[in-house]
């Protein structure tokens, strides 16, 4: 998963040093009157990464060590951690590519410096928020009225003073002003100060939370009832899906970026090159077998003894995942209709690569079952405990790359309509097979049972 | 119903079972009785084929459980937490089960009208997923599922650990109750001696995989050898202590 996210960062880094180049600005400038957005985009995607002091303290309270010197240390943690470098990802690649010809390596050095202090104290910013909605959910007002209020300032006015401040400071980054970096220090250690008061007085509030568990609607899905054992298997997929924090984020995490890709490609300009919109479809398409099936069998890690326990469970619920997952691809579908409307992408290549991604790319991500062998904690949201494999980081990476060399390669040799029909035809061969090749994967699942179980119980938590 | 060959299960170097030749016949009502890391909860897994055994096989009604699963229709176990699936409700859960054996959600239900008491108004119709039961009624909902299909071989690693005073009763009556209606092979493991004496017949005591008695307990006679067994286990350690600590004192 975090390679993933290098992935796209880098990506988009250097897109955007290309896209923006050749203007009446600079391409850092144009970025640098934009900063904010980078900041509340970061500040929404700590929402399932990153917990608070507050909620990790609980484990070391019974130490002899006083109760703000933990906070302290914490937050201390919270600042060096190593989330807080992901956007030197798309910073770097960014300012080599523009600042590196006006202000040569130390002026990159200095701006990526910066950035990394600007992610900081939008990090004690985020814990500040987080701490505060986690004691009263009305506390999620502060963050929208800032951004909020950011948002007007910069789009109500015809000239926003915001933009030009942003710019400045942007500026004084790249030039090692040393009034800039005072600045953000002073506001790293005001808002750290602010935090520390704030959370030394909840620390026991959030220590005694106790979680409503009661179940206010328990979904059947009664129309599952007419397929038998199969349909059984199906509902605790969904189940599964639904319930359980890992995979709700997930699932809410890949329609939202199919959404905005799908969005970009129907209603702007900006991915028109042939190969950005090839890019952006194949990753719709992919992405959710990608986030869910490379993981394959990680989340049945939990209850893997109950599930062995039982004649050919295993068989059952494969044969069901690779039906939901099947009809799961009518989202991506759906979500490129807007496309297939503005006639950005045609309705055959959509056809085409739903089909192949069903067929072809699930094939390989099935593979995985055999493999995998370490529980995905499902109780949790997206930690660090729960990242990839090496293996699995390596067939998710190919499940999108030969789709799109495959795509490239086809397209040259026999052109974009005759190409769609033969990744279609490669597509179904693998769908009207797959009886038969999920029998065989969990044959081999069956035979590496043990080294799998053991895994799965020893990284259970 | 269960004979074991020759079975040897190491962890790294130490020998976690290591069991020649034993039997368990058809509607035997056996208690596995040990110290911490006897090896009891690795049986379990051997016999239902969780973990792998170094040497040695294991027949449920011979059929090895290693080449085939023809012995799991007939089987019911519950060993701990990792037999829950947790992010359902427990009818939900038992429904799942039952469909697994072939039973509609009324089959489910009558199945389940027995255990009334044993569930004492707390596991259904709570509108909870299992993970929010507590330690106790996890416990239950694991039971119940691994017998819910009258299973002629039922296995349960520590059925009374974390139930109340009146639950481990109501269980006990249960268990001792199945075996005699269904002719069913009962495998129970435990450290409480009183309990296991109460209802089983036959005890394997287990000791560093090895099972050093099997004893017929009737009447429950076996209840005096048990606990002066652990009784001389423990004199025994608390004498070597004070022998080490003797050599220690004459070295210093």
């Amino acid at each position: 998963m975090a390679i993933f996210w290098a992935g796209y960062l880098i990506f988009f880094g250097t897109t955007f040093a290309f896209a923006f180049d050749g203007g009446a600005q600079e391409a850092y400038q144009v970025l640098n009157s934009g900063l904010i957005f980078v900041l509340a985009i970061d500040f929404i995607i700590r929402f399932p990464f990153q917990k608070t002091p507050t909620q990790e303290v609980k484990p070391y309270m019974l130490l002899p060590i006083k109760r703000n010197r933990l906070i302290d240390l914490l937050l201390l943690r919270s600042g060096l951690d190593a989330f807080n470098l992901i956007w030197l990802f798309f910073f770097v690649p960014f300012s080599i590519l523009t600042i590196t010809k006006f202000y040569g390596i130390m002026g990159v050095f200095s701006y990526c410096l910066g950035i990394w202090l600007l992610i900081v104290f939008n990090n004690y910013w985020f814990l500040l928020c987080r701490t505060l909605i986690g004691e009263r959910i009305w506390w999620i007002i502060l963050p929208l009225s800032v951004y909020g209020g950011i948002a007007a300032g910069m789009l109500i006015p015809a000239k926003s003073p915001i933009f030009s401040y942003s710019a400045t400071l942007g500026e004084g980054l790249i030039t090692g002003s040393i009034l800039t970096f005072l600045g953000i220090l002073l506001a790293i250690a005001c808002i750290g100060f602010i935090n520390r008061r704030l959370m030394s007085n909840l620390v026991y509030a959030e220590i005694n939370k106790v979680e409503d568990t009661k179940v206010k609607n328990i979904s059947e899905y009664k129309f599952l009832d007419r397929y038998g054992e199969i349909g059984e298997y199906m509902r605790l997929e969904l189940k599964l899906l639904l319930r359980n924090k890992v995979c709700k984020y997930s699932l809410r995490m890949v329609i939202l970026l199919v959404l905005v890709f799908s969005s970009l490609i129907s209603f702007t300009s900006v991915y028109d090159g042939e190969g950005m919109k090839n890019f952006l479809v194949v990753y719709n398409f992919v992405i959710f077998g990608i986030l869910f099936l490379s993981s394959i069998m990680s989340y049945e890690g939990n209850y893997i003894d109950g599930l062995m326990s039982r004649k050919e469970s295993i068989y059952n619920l494969l044969r069901a995942k690779y039906t939901v997952y099947s009809i799961a691809i009518l989202i991506p579908f759906i979500l490129m209709i807007p496309a297939m409307i503005t006639k950005k992408v045609a309705v055959m290549s959509c056809v085409s690569w739903a089909v192949f991604s069903v067929g072809f790319v699930y094939f390989c991500l099935f593979q995985m079952a055999v493999y995998n062998n370490r529980t995905i904690n499902l109780s949790v949201r997206m930690t660090g405990r729960n990242v990839g494999t090496g293996l699995q980081n390596l067939i998710a990476g190919a499940s999108f790359g030969v789709p799109l060399i495959l795509n490239v390669v086809l397209k040259a040799l026999i052109g974009q309509e005759t190409a769609s029909w033969v990744l279609i035809i490669i597509g179904l061969s693998f769908i009207l097979t797959s009886n038969l090749w999920i029998k065989n994967v969990y044959h081999r699942f069956m035979k590496r049972r043990y080294k799998n179980m053991e895994g799965f119980r020893d990284s259970r938590q | 119903m269960i004979t074991i060959n020759n079975l040897q299960k190491k962890f790294g170097e130490k020998i976690a079972v290591n069991i020649e030749q034993y039997t368990i016949n058809q509607g035997d009502m056996l208690g596995l009785v040990g110290n911490n890391g006897a090896g009891k909860t690795t049986l379990f897994r051997l016999i239902l084929d969780l973990l792998k055994a170094d040497e040695g096989q294991i027949t449920i009604n011979d059929i090895n459980v290693c080449d085939s699963e023809e012995w799991k229709k007939f089987t019911g176990a519950f060993i701990d937490d990792g037999f829950l699936i947790d992010y359902l409700t427990p009818e939900e859960y038992f429904y799942f089960i039952g469909k697994m054996y072939g039973m509609n959600k009324a089959e489910v239900d009558a199945r389940l009208a027995p255990f009334e008491r044993f569930m004492n108004g707390e596991v259904l119709d709570q509108k909870k997923f299992i993970r929010n039961f507590s330690a106790g009624n996890k416990q239950k909902i694991g039971i119940i599922s691994a017998m819910l299909h009258n299973p002629q071989l039922l296995i349960l690693d520590e059925p009374f650990n974390f139930l109340d005073p009146s639950s481990q009763s109501v269980i006990k009556h249960i268990l001792k109750k199945y075996s005699e209606d269904h002719n069913a092979t009962v495998i129970i493991s435990s450290h409480n001696l009183n309990h296991t004496v109460d209802i089983c017949p036959r005890i394997a005591l287990l000791e560093h995989g090895i099972i050093i008695r099997d004893i017929q307990n009737e009447n429950n006679s076996a209840e005096k050898e048990l606990e002066d067994y652990f009784n001389i286990s423990v004199e025994e350690e608390i004498a070597e202590e004070e022998v080490k600590e003797n050599i220690n004192a004459v070295k210093e």
